[in-house]
């Protein structure tokens, strides 16, 4: 059976078929399947094959129709009942939405599209929001007429509430402010909130309180005082709202009853919210902080994505909740430490002498032990070192701190004695030499002796030098260090000087301050109290003097101090009148050995960065770590590293050093540890810079940082959150301590990060695809949509331009252009959008619809472009199926043939999918097929095997139902002489995906409808071309004439107009040409009946006048005759004598040989049927040889604005200038003479005759034959009006060329005729003998007489020319008239 | 068939063998003209007045017996004679 007859209609899908069968068919207006028109099963056909969701409706209920698709994703449970329904029935609930769309179809043929269109379906049990992208295209019938529609849909509900969605939750994290306080938290929270009625009708942010109540925070979309937005909930309240569930971290969905829906603001929806949802608002690591109760969309089901919303949005809000209380605390932290800075003072002060006792128990015990294993295990040398070093340390700190403590309870017991300040300055400077030495500087110490002793006390005097020295030492890095004594204006003066960095002049006011340290300066140590300085002016202070400080940054920095001459200005108690002893410097070693901590090279042995070395310890203080966990230690102090070293390992974690901020930056990036802990104060990067660095680079954002630091400033605090750093930690701390935050951040490291990980799940739950690209185009960031959507995941980030899902410029470069110039874009503006084609990593096509933006990265300064994008693949191949469909319909409706449409819808589809070419076999009535192809020099015989088989294969598949393989794609479908295998062969392995054979499928529908049509029009031509050139005029026209037909209106081949010449039975010729009025079929129609009846009445009565008034008498009887004009005329052709008559027809134009014009403008009359039975004039006049009469339609010369006779004139001139020129060749030029610019807009019907007709005679190669054609001539000559010795003279070179030919002809072939033609223009005459035979060459000696013979032609002739053929001779001869 | 041509002999008013032509003369007849030549000797006066065609068959036929010849002929004939060069060996009048 025929796959598209009868029920195998169905076939194409088991499923719905088999439900489409079952329905009752009679009983529709559509009646039995089998007696469907062929259009109808097509679409059918197409439907049911198709795997997009599409529905149709066809005929006068629109009956619907729907494939398996469809049926999955949107009818529910209307299936299989609204198989056979009337559309309106199956949509009862959408139809004020969606029938207007159909009938805008069904009455303009024009498709529609609507792009997310809001639905509220019942295919689910309940109202039902949803969203639609949908096509409406017409469906047309066997008669190319509109009868129904085709719907092509994407359900795009999940899109359009997800946008929705993450429109919230972005506006929820657009919160500008770092921190506020939670009631401003919340309104700006309630604010984003009721920006979505849809998915939030209402919201209620309840906070628990101590004792477990809750407490309205927050709400939106309930007003105030309903019972739903309860003030109170005591703890333990199932009413309205239950709070035990939430404080259990347990979401809860309640219903709503009519007293908590009553008076509910309906919002956007048609009714309140009959649910809510109750979820907890989580706390990290401890109980909920509340709860919030949503209330729910009544038009969606509370599936997982809507729960994971709102869990997304209650997430939010704790996390507000959580960083305006910290932020809270943090404050009230700030303010207590202040506090507690003031009280430190007084704390140390208070125990700092408590600890002299213990370090020097330590100190001197350590000196023995450093003296008695001076050749000991190294280890353990080298930890006393550290115990040595740092009790020094802690020594210098101690008694710094009870200097102050001393200076500000004004207990300082000083002691002054006079000394020679230029020799104690001088000694105490030596002390550092060997480690400004070692330091590469040079060392300066011009030391002039003073005029006069200086009072002093030693200690102190110790203390500013060495103080000022080691400072001097920590900030530079080339040059020199200069300590000077000298008088000036009756003051000692002494002057430290450096050339190091300097200090900026903004710093300069606060440089003696205490516990004040300059940011970010670069030093060989970031150790230091800030207190050294302060320390310095005070006891400058104490001595009467005065320190300044001038400085330069970059230059070096020079500290003055003056102290005058003599004790009157020193409490007199306090000084001694002579110098007690020269004593060394008491208090210089732990300066001395701080320095040289700073210096490189003197703990051999440590590199910059030390991996491993020291054994484990044991250390049960922390849990053990997750296995392998790696911790990367940057500290500047090497002693700190090694300790924190020690620490972690021995607590099982692998452990990696590094000296300062930029080492630790780069061992993140290459290799990122688990955990980073860090010392905040480090020269170059410190630490904060460092968690600022590695947070603005994506690939080490994550990598959780500890923070040390010896500062517990508030702001140090808040400062080091702020940056990023995960935790902080203030020394001195205990090894437990540190080891227990080490364990908790690595083991939150992957749950860590409020900001990261909101932002992931943010951009994770992001529907759209999502992007960054640096300032290079390469994509450094995605999300999960992005991988879904393209293939690519995170682990081969960063992608850099050109990215691996750009078309390929070899294969595809239009689709490589496109992206490239996409991508230009992108980089070069701030914002915009693009939708381009791009490539899966599993190599199929998509399509994408992408927007950007430029924005500073907050962090880093530096432009990024975020991009947004979705999968726009389905909406391109709607439209382009749309736009497809329409260019073959145009392509079909254009062609005038059969062949015409096929070529043309062949060409449409190489366009559409850029084929190599497109091919047709015609598997018809003949032996072989008819090949029909994009390359017009391909058949079937010469197509290589491979496509031949590839089409006949085609045979033996369903019809409309598309294949592909590697090289292209083939659809069989119907052609009206035969099945028609259809192959396109795409040229290099290019994919040809479901869209594409949807299309194709689609395509071939209309082809095969629009191929039926073309022939049914192609026979309707046929015929009505026939019958047209039946009535139009004579096939073959006497000699003499030439005719020229241009109907008014194409593709009609005739018009109102006509000629006839009717060869009568007295060997006169009747010549007629009409014009009936008007133009077209109707016309034309007329003029038939006409034509007919006047060549009849001409056969009957050879009188023009009387075959006139018979005409009058028929014509009176047609409709449309009436005023027909017509010349009618009978000429003898022997003797020019022409008997004529004329019924208002424009008059004839007889041009003679010696130029004179003459109108025939007698036997004038009325034109046809105007006054029936009215006599008719007759006129006769002889044409003279070799004149040209021309006879026309008014079309021919009748122009606007023109008098008729300004026509006749130029078609006169025209015939002048053509006297010489053969008559068909003439009727060209007069018709391209005449025509107007853009063509004749009326019919035109033109004859010609010219008088005598040429000659044309053909006559048997035989001498006997030349008489009679020798009277022929003469006869034919006579009338040519010639003088007598032209007439011998052209007798006698006719005769020779004639005996010529029949010589040949005897000699050769016998029996073979012999062609002559003589025809007379106005002073030339032309002859033209032709044979069979070869031309002899005249040669007079040997054939004497055939020699004179040509040479008799040469002088009777003007000119002869005697051109040899393969298959004869032709002898071409003129004489001039004279 | 050949083209019609009457020949008459006769003798002119000098006594001169006459041969009268009437008719046409071409290549389908110029045999019988041949023979009617033959059939004489010595001077002869061809009489072509009744003679409408003569062509380069019929000349070849008249040059072997020029100089014999006394040609009568129409204005028709001579530029024929004339062109073929028959007019200058024979003797022509009108």
């Amino acid at each position: 059976m025929h796959p598209l007859t009868g029920a195998g209609v169905f076939a194409a899908d088991e499923r719905i078929g088999g439900d489409l069968a079952r329905v009752d068919w009679a009983a529709t207006p559509l009646g039995e399947p089998a007696d469907w028109p062929q259009s109808l099963r097509t679409a059918v056909s197409i439907l049911l094959s198709s795997k997009f969701s599409m529905w149709m409706a066809w005929g006068p209920e629109l009956t619907f129709f729907c494939n398996d698709a469809y049926r999955r994703d949107t009818l529910g449970q209307k299936y299989p009942w609204a198989l056979g329904r009337p559309a309106r029935e199956v949509w009862t609930e959408i139809w004020d939405d969606i029938g207007p769309r159909i009938d805008a179809v069904l009455t303009t043929g024009q498709a529609t599209w609507d792009e997310a269109l809001l639905l509220f379906l019942e295919r689910s049990g309940y109202t039902e929001e949803s969203y639609h992208t949908f096509s409406y295209s017409p469906l047309r019938d066997d008669a190319g007429d509109v009868v129904g529609m085709l719907c092509v849909v994407i359900e795009e509900t999940q899109r359009v509430i997800g946008e929705r969605r993450m429109a919230t939750l972005r506006d929820l994290g657009s919160d500008p402010s770092v921190v506020r306080t939670q009631q401003e938290m919340l309104d700006f929270t309630s604010e984003q909130l009721d920006r979505n009625p849809h998915d939030l009708p209402f919201t209620l942010t309840y906070l628990f309180e101590e004792d477990g109540a809750a407490r309205l925070a927050s709400s939106t979309g309930v007003p105030a005082g309903h019972p739903a937005a309860a003030e109170l909930l005591p703890a333990g309240s199932a009413r309205p709202w239950p709070t035990a569930a939430a404080a259990r971290e347990e979401s809860v969905l309640m219903p709503l009853d009519a007293v908590l829906t009553a008076e509910l603001p309906t919002r956007v929806w048609r009714g309140p919210p009959t649910q809510a949802l109750v979820v907890p608002l989580p706390q990290k690591g401890g109980a909920p902080y509340g709860f919030m109760v949503a209330g729910l969309n009544r038009y969606r089901s509370l599936d997982q994505d809507y729960r994971a919303f709102v869990a997304l949005v209650a997430g939010h809000v704790a996390t507000g909740v959580a960083s305006a209380r910290n932020y809270q605390a943090q404050q009230r932290r700030a303010e207590e430490l202040a506090e507690l800075d003031r009280a430190k003072t007084t704390f140390f002060s208070n125990v700092s002498h408590e600890f002299r006792t213990p370090l020097t128990l330590i100190m001197g015990p350590v000196r023995e032990l450093r003296e008695h294993l001076a050749d000991g295990d190294p280890r353990v040398r080298e930890e006393l070192e550290v115990i040595h070093r740092n009790g020094l340390r802690l020594g210098k700190l101690v008694n710094s701190l009870l200097d102050f403590s001393r200076i500000e309870a004004g207990r300082m017991q000083a002691r002054y004695e006079p000394v020679d300040l230029a020799a104690v300055t001088g000694e105490l400077a030596s002390v550092f030499r060997s480690a400004v030495d070692r330091a590469g500087l040079d060392f300066q110490v011009e030391c002039a002796p003073l005029p006069q002793p200086v009072h002093i006390d030693r200690g102190m005097w110790e203390k500013v030098v060495l103080n000022l020295l080691s400072n001097a030492l920590k900030f530079t890095f080339d040059g020199s260090i200069r300590v000077t004594t000298r008088e000036v204006d009756g003051e000692a003066v002494v002057t430290v000087e450096d050339t190091g960095i300097g200090v900026a002049a903004e710093e300069m006011p606060r440089l003696f301050e205490r516990f004040h340290r300059i940011e970010n300066a670069r030093s060989r140590s970031n150790e230091g109290s800030g207190i050294g300085l302060a320390l310095v002016k005070e006891l400058v202070g104490l001595h009467g003097g005065a320190i300044t400080a001038d400085s330069t940054e970059g230059r070096g920095t020079r500290f003055t101090i003056r102290l005058p001459f003599g004790s009157a200005h020193l409490p007199a108690e306090a000084v001694l009148a002579e110098a007690v002893a020269d004593a060394l410097p008491i208090g210089a070693d732990p300066f001395v050995q701080e320095a040289l901590r700073w210096l490189p090279g003197e703990q051999p042995g440590t590199p910059a960065e030390v991996r491993d070395g020291t054994a484990p310890t044991a250390d049960d203080l922390a849990a053990a770590p997750r296995l392998g966990a790696r911790v990367l230690v940057a500290d500047d102090n090497a002693d700190m590293r090694e300790y924190l070293a020690r620490l972690l390992r021995g607590a099982g974690y692998e452990v990696r050093t590094v000296r300062d901020g930029r080492a630790a930056l780069e061992a993140v990036r290459t290799d990122s540890p688990d955990l980073v802990v860090s010392d905040v104060m480090m020269p170059g990067l410190d630490g904060l810079a460092l968690v600022g660095a590695l947070r603005t680079d994506s690939r080490t954002a994550s990598v959780p940082v500890l923070l040390l630091s010896a500062r517990a400033g508030q702001e140090a605090s808040i400062e080091g959150l702020r940056a990023g750093a995960d935790d902080y930690l203030v020394k001195p701390f205990a090894a437990a301590e540190l080891l227990a935050r080490v364990r908790a951040n690595i083991e939150l490291a992957r749950l860590r990060g409020h900001h990261a990980r909101w932002r992931t799940a943010l951009v994770d739950s992001l529907q759209e695809g999502f992007f960054v690209c640096d300032e290079d185009g390469a994509v450094v960031e995605i999300n999960t949509a992005f991988t879904d959507i393209l293939g690519y995941g995170p682990e081969g980030l960063p992608y850099p331009a050109v990215h691996p899902w750009w078309p390929d410029a070899a294969s595809d470069p239009e689709a490589h252009r496109q992206v490239a110039e996409a991508f230009t874009r992108l980089l070069g503006r701030s914002r915009g959008g693009y939708t381009i084609p791009v490539v899966h990593r599993d190599g199929h096509r998509l399509w994408i619809s992408a927007a950007f933006n430029q924005v500073q990265d907050p962090d880093t300064g530096r432009t990024v472009i975020v991009g947004t994008f979705r999968d726009v693949t389905s909406e391109h191949y709607a439209i382009q199926r749309e736009s497809a469909l329409a260019a073959l319909g145009t392509c079909l409706s254009q062609a005038t043939s059969l062949n015409e449409a096929l070529v043309g819808a062949l060409a449409e589809l190489r366009r559409l999918w850029r084929a190599r070419t497109v091919g047709a076999a015609l598997f018809g009535t003949g032996d072989t097929p008819v090949l029909t192809a994009t390359d017009p020099s391909l058949t079937w015989a010469e197509l290589p095997a491979g496509d031949r088989a590839r089409l006949e294969d085609l045979l033996h598949r369903p019809e409309l139902t598309p294949v592909s393989d590697a090289n292209g794609a083939g659809i069989l479908l119907e052609h009206p002489e035969g099945p028609l295998g259809l192959w396109i062969d795409l040229g290099e392995r290019r994919p040809f995906g479901g869209e594409d054979q949807l299309l194709l499928a689609l395509l071939a529908g209309r082809l095969s409808q629009g191929l039926a049509r073309a022939h049914q029009i192609d026979q309707q031509r046929e015929t009505a071309i026939a019958l047209q050139r039946a009535i139009l005029g004579p096939a073959r026209l006497p000699e003499g004439f030439a005719v020229r037909y241009e109907p008014a209106t194409r593709p009609l081949e005739v018009g109102g107009d006509w000629y006839d010449t009717v060869p009568l039975p007295d060997g006169r010729i009747g010549i007629v040409v009409g014009d009936c009025v008007g133009r077209g079929l109707e016309a034309a129609s007329v003029m038939g009946q006409l034509r007919s009846a006047c060549r009849a009445l001409l056969l009957q009565d050879a009188s023009p006048a009387r075959t006139l008034m018979a005409l009058d008498q028929f014509a009176a009887g047609v409709p449309g005759a009436s005023c027909t004009t017509v010349f009618c005329g009978v000429l003898n052709a022997e003797t020019g004598e022409l008997t004529y008559s004329s019924a208002g027809h424009p008059p004839g134009i007889l041009v003679q040989a010696d130029g004179a014009t003459r109108l025939l403008e007698d036997g004038r009359s009325l034109p046809l049927a105007v006054r029936p039975g009215r006599e008719r004039p007759e006129s006769t006049c002889t044409i003279p040889a070799r004149s040209t009469l021309l006879l026309y339609t008014d079309g021919l010369v009748e122009r606007r604005r023109r008098p008729l006779s300004t026509g006749i004139h130029r078609a006169g001139e025209a015939l002048q200038a053509g006297r010489n020129t053969a008559v068909d060749q003439l009727a060209t030029e007069v018709m391209a003479h005449l025509a107007p610019a853009d063509g004749y807009d009326d019919d035109v019907a033109l004859l010609l005759y010219r008088h005598p007709a040429p000659l044309e005679m053909s006559f048997p190669a035989d001498s006997a034959q030349l008489a009679p054609v020798r009277k022929a001539l003469r006869g034919w000559l006579d009338q040519c009006d010639l003088p007598p010795g032209t007439v011998q003279n052209i007798l006698v070179a006719a005769g020779e060329a004639c005996a010529n030919a029949i010589e040949h002809g005897h000699r050769d072939t016998p029996g073979r005729s012999v062609h002559f033609r003589a025809e007379a223009f106005v002073d030339d005459l032309h002859l033209r003998i032709a044979d069979t035979g070869r031309w002899k060459t005249p040669r007079p000696e040997l054939d004497t007489h055939r020699g004179r013979g040509m040479r008799l032609m040469r002088a009777l002739m003007q000119q002869v020319t005697v051109t040899p053929g393969p298959s004869g001779t032709t002898v071409d001869m003129h004489a001039r008239i004279v | 068939m050949s083209t019609p041509l009457t020949l008459t002999h006769g003798r002119g008013a000098d006594g001169t063998p006459l041969l009268t032509a009437v008719g046409e003369i071409d290549m389908s007849n110029t045999r019988e003209l041949a023979d009617a030549l033959d059939r004489t000797s010595g001077p002869l006066v061809l009489d072509l007045t009744g003679v409408e065609y003569l062509d380069s068959a019929g000349l070849s036929v008249l040059f072997p017996h020029a100089e014999r010849l006394e040609l009568i002929a129409s204005p028709i004939l001579m530029p024929v004679l004339t062109i073929s060069g028959l007019a200058d060996l024979a003797t022509v009048r009108d």
